[in-house]
């Protein structure tokens, strides 16, 4: 018990220490906090290599309903309210339902809850498997849409809704 | 349990924190992240937790793979595992959506992660506790001789 307390020890000397030799280094001495209370900052650099559109620039495309946009959030949480016109598909859920739809759209938006973006991310990468050109994921997700006033479910954007989703 | 099957065990576990380890590397301002996304650890603590995480990952695994320490290993190992558990357990249960932070991908934590969790904290408990009685043995060998 005593070693493995200094083998911990030992570790955790050995990683603060090194720390600074990899490429990208933990922040020592800074505040890390969660990326969904980052102001829309997370999300901004994707890891996963798929395309952002902030909330600014998908706001005018909703209006003029020139993308589709998905939400890849619970059941729950999207019949509770969601981007207008948006359709639900939340991860690991069929697509090919969809891929009609969405392949008819110049541009498909992809958001989900927090704003770290991995639901999104995996929703968007499988579209892109099935082909599609335009998939972008929503910078700050679904909490910055609703801070920046973008419409939702009753929102201005009734228009999206008018083919009869 | 059989001698081979405790050292594939060992070396299994091993294998698994080396890759943890050397996976998340790269990007340690990324796990950082992750480790911050679970909302447990106050602002100004993560970064150190994050680089600690590693760095007794990468000791443990060494210890683990080479035999050398290997019972305090498996007790640090099944700590670690332990924290890792209540961490994914109650973002799980708060409804948090975040990345698990594992191998250093873009894997999503999930109930699965909590059983794969477990189950290397079985073989982690199984390795401290044999590896234990076989040392034991030598020792009390040696003492005899």
């Amino acid at each position: 018990m005593l070693r493995a307390g200094l083998l911990c020890v030992a570790g955790s000397a050995l990683g603060i220490a090194g720390n600074a030799f990899t490429p990208r280094p933990a922040p020592l001495g800074g505040r890390v906090v969660p990326g969904a209370d980052l102001p829309g900052a997370a999300c901004e650099e994707p890891r996963s290599g798929i395309a952002r559109i902030s909330v600014e620039a998908a706001k005018p495309l909703c209006l003029a309903c020139t993308a589709v946009f998905v939400d890849a959030r619970s059941a729950d949480e999207y019949s509770s309210g969601h981007v207008t016109g948006a359709v639900h598909l939340p991860p690991g859920e069929a697509v090919e339902p969809l891929l009609a739809r969405l392949r008819a759209a110049p541009a498909v938006i992809v958001y989900d809850r927090d704003r770290d973006c991995a639901a999104a991310d995996r929703v968007a990468a499988r579209l892109q498997a099935e082909g599609l050109r335009d998939v972008r994921v929503l910078t700050g997700a679904w909490p910055e849409w609703l801070a920046r006033g973008g419409p939702g479910e009753s929102g201005a954007c009734g228009a999206c809704t008018a083919d009869g989703r | 349990m059989t001698r081979w099957l405790l050292v594939a065990t060992r070396v299994a576990l091993g294998a698994l924190f080396l890759w943890a380890a050397l996976s998340k590397l790269p990007d340690m301002e990324g796990f950082a992240q992750d480790v911050a996304n679970y909302r447990i650890l106050p602002a100004l603590l993560v970064p150190y937790v994050a680089a600690a995480v590693i760095g007794i990952e990468l000791l443990a695994a060494l210890a683990l793979i080479s035999g050398v320490m290997a019972r305090p290993a498996a007790l640090a190992v099944a700590g670690l595992l332990t924290a890792f558990i209540a961490f994914l357990a109650q973002a799980l249960s708060r409804g948090l959506d975040l990345r698990c932070g594992c191998f250093g991908s873009d894997e999503l934590a999930s109930w699965w992660t909590v059983v794969r969790d477990a189950a290397m904290l079985a073989g982690a408990l199984v390795v401290a506790r044999d590896s234990g009685q076989r040392q034991r043995v030598l020792e009390d060998e040696r003492s005899r001789t």
